[in-house]
């Protein structure tokens, strides 16, 4: 009986021990790297700029160039 | 779509700190952080003393990207380099390897415990949904998204950080530099391009500057 106690106890200790080693599914499922989401798609708030189409990349590029030639005064004071 | 970069012409920087109090602002960066700082060398010396304002580069090849040990670095299509706050464990091998001193962490506690790692996203917020509250929380703001540049470039009110398409900046920086020679202010100084900004088959090697010449050292 004592024997069969002691075989239950490792039984239990070693289950333990192997829970305790393993990762849980929802820790391993946020170590995967999520995909982003490209800019041109917009934003979900209410301060995206007007004169481009969301989800137009082509669109977006424009509206970003022509935003990125703010920066040149030479082009500014013409 | 060219790559996203930032310039900053040392010629034009007054080193006024607004692109890092504006970075911190748009950001809501805790204390402690700065995703972007101004350097000043030659301190004092008149002519001499020059100021540049450094964030993450973005770099095309990133180190941080190569020695993360959890791989939580991505790259756009934008060529912007970004991290997953979710997969970063903030062991700091980032902090060592990058030659800018970028990656920024958070000391919370006793015992040097600190946060994830917090950079300079090029105003393009992480992997949460674009403009959400959570991207915020995380990263700040996805101004990329809302049709804008980094706000730190923005707002510089000498225009020297530029940041954008790097074909675009180097366009007006070539301008400016072209404009400088023509007015004989800066003879001799070069044309600058993404194939010279970090060397080139044609860049000199450089020249140490000794240590009797260094103000301050001994």
């Amino acid at each position: 009986m004592k024997a069969y106690f002691r075989t239950l106890g490792l039984c239990f200790a070693a289950a333990t021990i192997l829970t305790a080693c393993s990762e849980p599914p929802e820790i391993a499922a946020k170590a995967a790297k999520r995909p982003d989401v490209a800019p041109y798609m917009g934003a979900n708030n209410g301060f995206m700029t007007k004169g481009w189409t969301p989800g137009n990349q082509v669109s977006w590029t424009e509206a970003i160039n022509q935003r990125n030639q703010g920066q040149n005064e030479y082009s500014r004071i013409k | 779509m060219a790559r996203m970069k930032f310039i900053c012409d040392t010629e034009r920087c007054i080193e006024c700190n607004g692109c890092v109090t504006a970075c911190k602002n748009e950001n809501e960066v805790p204390w402690g952080v700065n995703r972007r700082r101004v350097v000043t060398v030659n301190d004092g010396i008149i002519g001499q003393e020059k100021s540049i304002s450094v964030a993450c580069m973005h770099c095309t090849d990133a180190p941080c990207m190569a020695v993360c040990p959890v791989d939580c670095f991505y790259r756009t299509d934008e060529g912007v380099v970004l991290h997953d706050k979710d997969i970063c464990i903030g062991c700091g091998y980032c902090s060592f390897a990058c030659p800018f001193g970028a990656p920024q962490f958070l000391s919370k506690g006793a015992f040097g415990s600190r946060s994830k790692m917090d950079k300079c996203t090029f105003c393009s917020g992480g992997p949460e949904e674009n403009g959400s509250v959570a991207e915020f929380e995380k990263y700040g703001r996805n101004r990329l998204a809302e049709g804008k540049l980094p706000i730190c470039a923005e707002m510089c009110s000498t225009k020297a950080l530029i940041g954008g398409d790097s074909d675009i900046i180097a366009g007006i920086f070539n301008n400016r530099v072209a404009t400088r020679e023509k007015n004989g202010h800066y003879p001799g100084s070069k044309a600058f391009g993404w194939t010279t900004a970090y060397g080139g088959p044609d860049t000199p090697t450089p020249t140490p500057t000794p240590a009797d010449k260094i103000p301050g050292a001994k």
